[in-house]
């Protein structure tokens, strides 16, 4: 059954990674990197249970408020504030982004990131997941014009990262992953602020607008 | 436990850093405050030394090397604030103390010039973490803990070029060394990568252990690597662009830091990789070194012969003394590789000597200058004249300084240089190759830089303190305060003392070869009274028998003046000179007059110009000129040639093709990051 939980968290973070470049609306990408963080709260949640960690609690709790509650609250009503409804372009459109997700999938399964997924020993399969799922979110920064997306692309790099970490076993001491989360915090208000300010000049949150920022 | 022991002791280590770190902060603590914060940067920066000397005595003289670790920073995989200090470590340690010790000294007087003007607390920052930098190199175990320390040793002495930033030239000095010093950081970076490479290790024990793994093209490489990237600390040509810019433009008690024992890091270096890593080194990395060394002796001391400027004059000389530092480890470099290191001992025991005596008459130099410059506020020699009468101790430790550089007896450069001859003699002698032949062109061309060394001198000495005032402003000048003299003096004391004391000198440094595998045996030997003798009495010297010869023959020849004068003399009348005009500043050879003729001799290499420019006192009737001057300007060949051309190559490409990857869009920026990204794994599989 625990199993199970563990088996479903991943499958959901890796497809939330997918869909988040396939999707337009902004508020849908949101939602989804909510729930993705959900399932990285379920995952370390499932280490919880067998470890019985107090501070592992701790952070799982911290996780889902930053995550999964205050990060999401953010951005919903930036995109309120904004009227951004939807993402800005890309430059690869649907098909041709899933063809790519899909060759970034095959390539972190591959023998490149071998020397990567044998730490993770017997979930070698699981770590080889959690490289795609950075794969997919770098891309997903590359591939779209608009800045709220590109967050949520960092966002959910970071969720992989995290997923990685969990099954290579080099999750951190608590007091480090505190740190993480405060510092994911201070950068989603921070980057909230500024993402206000560059609409206030440039009037889009399309990043390609920023070139004019070199002269 | 006895003193030795605390002394010693990781507690005794990290005091000897602690001090210099108390220096430079509580001197930024009282920044706002000149006279505190130079006192405080003094003060700390002469007890850090102070110690520091005795420190090294006392880690030359244990029986093993020592080693310490701070555990706060060594928590890393591979990195480690560890500390290993054999005698070789200990020899730079105690140089670098001791240089440290008389200029910070004179630097209590010498900062006074720049109360008001510029912040004290600063400079006392800089110069305490300069100190602290230049002894965390020398005794570094790790790699990257060395890296950090020369970076940290570099950016204080940048700031420390920069110091006098309201004149341009000194910023522009600045940037020199900045971009030059970090190219060959750059090198040095890839050299080391490449000895993790093949030994699994940042350690450079282990390293040592390892080298054996290294195959002989990587080690060839890494050899040129850190040629070059040790070689632009050094001041090596054609490396050594900023040198001559950086040195005068630090405060004086700076340069002859950075000129006496900054520069001789890289030397250390170079010795700790090529003779102390790589045993068995083939011999054409000794025949190069013996080429780099020849070239920058011969071509420092021309170009210091053109120079104006007297700190020029100095940084110039540097280049010609790490060049015949070169002589001596490239001599070692050949005798190792040809399995004679009881003659390779002797060269490593001249280039570790002329090290140290360098150090003391380069920096007596500088300081002595910095006392005339401070006094005249003119760089320019065509300007000083007649300043023996104004400032008669500081030209009484300049002429020391000189005689010194200029390797005469009974003063160390004598003793350093000769030492520097028998390894080159010994090369011509015992060597049956063609190797020979290099051997007999760098012995013969350091005879030449040695003459050159001394008209150079004969020149700065006295167009500088000799004959009558050529400015106005000399007739203000008064002789330097008590601290500045006092650094002076105490190094002109040790300039004679390692000079008279030149075997019981040699005979340590032999310790310091033998530790590194290099016994001197029968190569040198040194009897009861001082002689030391070379290669079973192939050749040998004793300083206190020259001195007491020179004692003796000075003494004698003021005793016969003295007669000569007191007695009896005929007056007679003849011709008077000039028509009985009187003497002035105008009828005094220049520098460029005197300089000139060598300058005309070396024209191929120096590629002189030479700009005339008459004024007449009508413009309409050119019979009746006002003035005549010629400027005798040497060509930079080394920037027209090489940099110059480097630096437009790289521009034009930069315009043309790399400007197009900074697009501007912030997308393609993170695909770069992402495609490095896959490329460096990818790359990691290979």
């Amino acid at each position: 059954m625990e199993n199970m939980i563990l088996q479903i968290s991943i499958l959901i973070i890796f497809l939330a990674a997918v869909f988040l470049n396939a999707i337009k609306r902004n508020l849908t990408a949101v939602s989804l990197y909510a729930f993705q963080s959900l399932a990285v709260s379920a995952v370390l949640l499932y280490y919880f249970f067998e470890n019985r960690s107090w501070l592992l609690l701790f952070v799982i709790i911290l996780t889902f408020a930053v995550k999964s509650i205050i990060a999401p609250l953010f951005l919903s009503r930036l995109i309120k504030k904004h009227h951004l409804k939807y993402s800005a372009s890309t430059y690869l459109n649907i098909p041709l982004t899933l063809l790519a997700v899909t060759a970034l999938t095959v390539i972190a399964h591959s023998g490149i990131f071998s020397s990567l997924t044998k730490i993770a020993g017997e979930a070698q399969n699981m770590a080889a997941i959690a490289i795609a799922v950075i794969l997919i979110s770098f891309f997903l920064i590359i591939n779209r014009k608009g800045i709220i997306s590109q967050m949520i692309g960092v966002l959910s790099l970071e969720n992989g990262i995290v997923f990685f970490a969990i099954f290579s076993g080099l999750e951190q001491a608590p007091g480090l992953q505190i740190g993480i989360i405060f510092n994911i915090f201070i950068w989603i208000m921070i980057a909230s602020v500024f993402v206000s300010m560059i609409y206030r000049q440039f009037g889009t949150l399309d990043s390609t607008e920023m070139k004019l920022l070199k002269d | 436990m006895i003193m030795s022991e605390i002394i010693l002791s990781k507690t005794g280590f990290l005091a000897l850093i602690s001090l210099f770190a108390f220096g430079a902060f509580s001197s930024l603590l009282f920044r706002k405050n000149d006279k505190m914060a130079n006192f405080f940067a003094s003060f700390f920066s002469i007890a850090g030394s102070a110690y520091g000397v005795i420190f090294a005595i006392l880690a030359f003289k244990s029986s093993v090397p020592l080693y310490y670790s701070i555990e706060a920073f060594s928590n890393a995989h591979l990195f480690s604030a560890s500390f290993y200090i054999n005698k070789l470590s200990a020899f730079f340690i105690f140089t670098i103390s001791l240089i440290a010790l008389f200029c910070s000294i004179y630097g209590i007087g010498y900062i006074k010039h720049f109360y008001k003007k510029y912040n004290i607390g600063s400079l006392g920052f800089f110069y305490n973490t300069f100190i602290l930098g230049m002894l965390a190199v020398v005794s570094a175990s790790n790699v990257l803990f060395f890296l950090l320390a020369w970076e940290v040793m570099t950016l204080a002495s940048y700031f420390l070029v920069i110091y006098e930033y309201k004149e341009r030239k000194n910023i522009k000095a600045g940037v020199t060394y900045f971009i030059m010093t970090h190219i060959g950081t750059t090198f040095i970076i890839i050299a080391f990568l490449m000895l993790y490479k093949f030994t699994g290790s940042f350690d450079f024990n282990i390293i040592k252990e390892n080298a054996e793994l290294i195959p002989d093209v990587a080690k060839n490489i890494i050899f040129l690597l850190a040629f070059a990237g040790f070689g632009t600390k050094a001041g090596v040509i054609p490396f050594h662009i900023w040198l001559p810019d950086a040195h005068p433009a630090a405060p004086s008690h700076v340069s002859a830091l950075m000129s006496g024992v900054m520069i001789k890091t890289g030397i250390y270096m170079m010795i700790k990789i090529f003779l102390d890593i790589f045993i068995g080194a083939p011999l054409w990395w000794g025949s190069l070194v013996l080429v780099a060394g020849t070239v920058s002796a011969l071509l420092g001391v021309l170009y210091a012969l053109t120079e104006h400027d007297l700190k020029r004059l100095l940084a110039y000389h540097s280049i010609e003394n790490i060049g015949i530092i070169l002589l001596g480890i490239g001599s070692a470099l050949v005798f190792s590789s040809l399995n004679m290191p009881a003659i390779a001992s002797l060269g490593l025991i001249a280039a570790l000597f002329h090290t140290l005596n360098h150090a003391t008459f380069k920096s007596l130099l500088f300081l002595s200058a910095g006392s005339v410059i401070a006094s005249v506020k003119t760089k320019n020699m065509e300007k000083y004249g007649g300043l023996i009468k104004f400032l008669p101790y500081t030209a009484f430790f300049f002429l020391i300084g000189a005689m010194a550089i200029s390797a005469l007896p009974p003063f160390n450069g004598f003793a350093s240089e000769w030492l520097t001859f028998q390894s080159l003699f010994s090369g011509a002698s015992f060597i049956s190759n063609n190797i020979k032949w290099l051997f007999i062109l760098s012995a013969g061309l350091l005879a030449l830089t040695s003459g050159l060394a001394l008209a150079c001198f004969v020149k700065a000495f006295g167009a500088t303190f000799l004959a009558r005032q050529r400015s106005e402003e000399i007739k203000n000048v008064k002789e330097s305060s008590f601290s500045l003299l006092f650094g002076m003096a105490a190094l002109a004391g040790l300039s004679l003392a390692f000079g008279l004391f030149s075997g019981k000198v040699s005979e340590l440094l032999a310790e310091v070869a033998k530790n590194l595998n290099m016994p001197s045996g029968a190569a040198m030997a040194v009897s009861g009274s001082g002689t030391i003798f070379v290669n079973n009495g192939f050749a040998s010297v004793s300083a206190p028998a020259i001195f007491f010869a020179l004692a003796f023959a000075i003494f004698a020849s003021a005793i016969i003046a003295i007669y000569m004068i007191n007695k009896n003399q005929k007056v007679s009348t003849g011709r008077t000179w000039d028509c009985g005009t009187d003497l002035t500043p105008r009828m005094e050879i220049t520098t460029t007059g005197f300089s000139r003729s060598i300058i005309m001799i070396f024209k191929g290499v120096l590629r002189p110009s030479k700009q005339i420019g008459t004024e007449y006192r009508d413009a309409n009737m050119r019979y009746f000129p006002e003035s005549r001057t010629i400027v005798l300007g040497i060509a930079d060949i080394y920037r027209s040639y090489i940099y110059s051309p480097l630096n437009n190559f790289i521009e034009n490409i930069s315009e043309k093709h790399i400007k197009k990857i900074q697009s501007g869009n912030i997308n393609a920026y993170i695909l770069y990051i992402f495609l490095a990204l896959l490329a460096l794994l990818f790359a990691s599989t290979i």
